[in-house]
């Protein structure tokens, strides 16, 4: 529930009240006593505020302008002054007084969202009554006491436990929005999680069925092929750990890592490069060193990785000592041209991509 | 005649010169003298020597160039070993009219090669500087065939004339041709140094190359 509707149900309960009292309580006793007009103009007053705070309450207004509840206050405390005054004698606080109890909730009605304000006006209504009982001086002290103590005690009791009310539910509502807040943030997290490891899945290329088969005993390290996979995804791995680095010269960064795994696996590697640095977008860059990853990984003895950057081309080639052609990659290269044969023992693997 | 060549190796590092003159030695080729200075191939023995092999660093921060430019310009056949790869620094070289660049990545093999070929007053063309040339996207660079180019590239790629040859399906001595005339559309281009000179007239003589070409 929301802060509004909190008050607009509390404001609500409160015109049920104030209804009930005028009609129910005050009206027999304004009707059964003599009183002279001034409190039947007093009784239209409260009438004509409860009309306009029922109006808000009717079409869903919780608060009241500040403005308004200024002028609807005025007219309370103008019946207030209206029905002490025009009170027959010695009826103060007495049965015939109509009036005192149902302008407290008038107060607690209406000024509901301002509780000192309330408490405020609330005292001077009750000041300006007492005033005028001890001005006439000649009702009985004893139940005045009684009927001003109990009946504000009442109201008072009622105005804070409304306001309790009003605040736990602005805090649950705080709290809703806090935990609706956090459950967006784990969302958004989980999604990046996936969108991350989606990514990597798509880059890990052999890496998972490799350890997939590995883990379900399918094949074993002793055989040749699955070495062989191995340094694949070796190389694999290696390159999609330095795409993401921070550095000058992204892919000749990702060609050295490549050559790291295969000198680690006692593989010669000479790395000859020529030409300036380009832009090669991300994607480029992962199809023109898979083959040369891919043979790297193969390869046996020597090789010669090269990479090549003319006026309107990237050029990344390997010349290694290998016992096969070298496994395609998986995917197939949309912006680079790939070309490998096998010369005499040499396994020659190309990919060009057109800078412009 | 391989037994007349001579060589004086200009390089700050006593290994370096040690380990040259084994090469060169091995192979049939005297080293007359060495030292880490250009000094040693201006007086003495050095002086007669008929190729200078010149390291780019010698203790200072800038390159050799003004050692390279007065050694070409007096008419010696000069190769430049050094540890350098950078194509301008390669390309510079070339510019200025040295026969060969080998950087010192490159074995014994590219550097007996480009002395030998010196020593006979020709150029040759060891992968790394291949690849410099292939890379060259400067404005005075020489208009290649689609042909050279893919030799350079390829020579560059796989370090072996056999191999080029195999692949491009042309004879090995059509290889080393066509390294030999892009040389050559270098050596033509910029200012004229004794040994470009030369070099290019010499081509000219051979048939290698046209005027047309130039």
């Amino acid at each position: 529930m929301t802060d509004h509707a909190v008050l607009l149900a509390i404001r609500r309960a409160f015109v049920v009240v104030v209804v009930g009292n005028q009609i129910g309580l005050t009206l027999p006793s304004l009707a059964g006593h003599p009183h002279g007009t001034p409190a039947w103009i007093a009784y239209a007053l409260l009438t004509a505020v409860l009309a306009v705070v029922a109006g808000h309450v009717a079409v869903g207004r919780a608060q009241l302008h500040p403005v308004v509840a200024a002028s609807v206050t005025a007219a309370v405390l103008t019946a207030s002054v209206l029905a002490a005054t025009g009170l027959p004698a010695e009826a103060s606080f007495g049965a015939a007084d109509w009036a005192f109890g149902l302008v407290g909730w008038y107060l607690l009605l209406v000024l509901l969202e301002w509780p000192r304000v309330v408490v405020a006006v609330l005292a001077a209504h009750i000041c300006f009554c007492s005033a005028w009982f001890a001005h006439a001086g000649d009702g009985d002290v004893g139940n005045a006491g009684v009927v001003i103590l109990s009946g504000t005690s009442f109201q008072l009791g009622v105005l804070v436990m409304a306001r309790v009310v009003l605040r736990d539910a602005r805090l649950a509502a705080a709290a809703a929005a806090e935990q609706e807040a956090a459950r967006t943030r784990e969302a958004l997290t989980r999604q990046r999680e996936q969108d991350l490891r989606a990514g990597f899945e798509g880059q890990l290329g052999a890496v998972l069925p490799l350890l997939a088969d590995l883990a379900d005993g399918v094949v074993t390290s002793g055989d040749e092929a699955t070495r062989l996979r191995c340094s694949v995804a070796a190389v694999q791995l290696r390159r999609l750990f330095a795409e993401n680095d921070d550095v000058p010269d992204p892919l000749l960064h990702e060609l050295t890592a490549c050559v790291d795994v295969a000198e680690r696996r006692g593989v010669v590697v000479s790395l000859a490069v020529s030409g300036v640095a380009v832009e090669v977008p991300t994607e480029v860059r992962r199809e023109l060193v898979a083959p040369m990853a891919q043979a790297l990984a193969v390869a046996e003895g020597r090789a010669k990785v090269s990479l090549l950057r003319t006026g309107g081309e990237v050029r990344v080639a390997v010349v290694a000592d290998a016992p096969a052609v070298p496994p395609q990659a998986p995917v197939e290269p949309v912006a680079v041209t790939v070309e490998t044969s096998v010369h005499s023992g040499l396994v020659r693997s190309e990919a060009r991509w057109r800078t412009t | 005649m391989a037994d007349d060549v001579t060589a004086v190796v200009v390089d700050d590092h006593p290994v370096v010169r040690a380990g040259v003159e084994h090469w060169l030695a091995s192979e049939g080729i005297a080293l007359v003298a060495s030292g880490e200075d250009a000094g040693v191939a201006w007086e003495g023995p050095g002086a007669d020597a008929s190729v200078v092999v010149l390291d780019l660093h010698l203790g200072g921060v800038a390159p050799a160039l003004p050692e390279l430019r007065k050694l070409v310009e007096d008419g010696r056949r000069v190769v430049v070993y050094s540890m350098r790869a950078d194509d301008d620094v390669v390309l510079q070289c070339m510019e200025i009219g040295a026969l060969s660049y080998v950087t010192k990545a490159e074995g014994a093999e590219h550097l007996v090669q480009a002395v030998r070929a010196a020593a006979d007053g020709q150029s040759y063309t060891p992968p790394a500087l291949a690849g410099a040339l292939a890379g060259d996207s400067s404005e005075t660079r020489p208009a290649l065939s689609p042909r050279e180019t893919e030799v350079l590239v390829e020579w560059f790629q796989s370090e072996s004339k056999e191999f080029v040859a195999q692949r491009l399906n042309i004879s090995l001595s059509t290889v080393n041709s066509h390294l030999e005339r892009i040389r050559v559309k270098y050596a033509a281009i910029g200012r004229q140094a004794p040994t470009k000179a030369a070099l290019v007239a010499r081509a000219i003589q051979d048939g290698l190359i046209g005027l047309d070409d130039l």
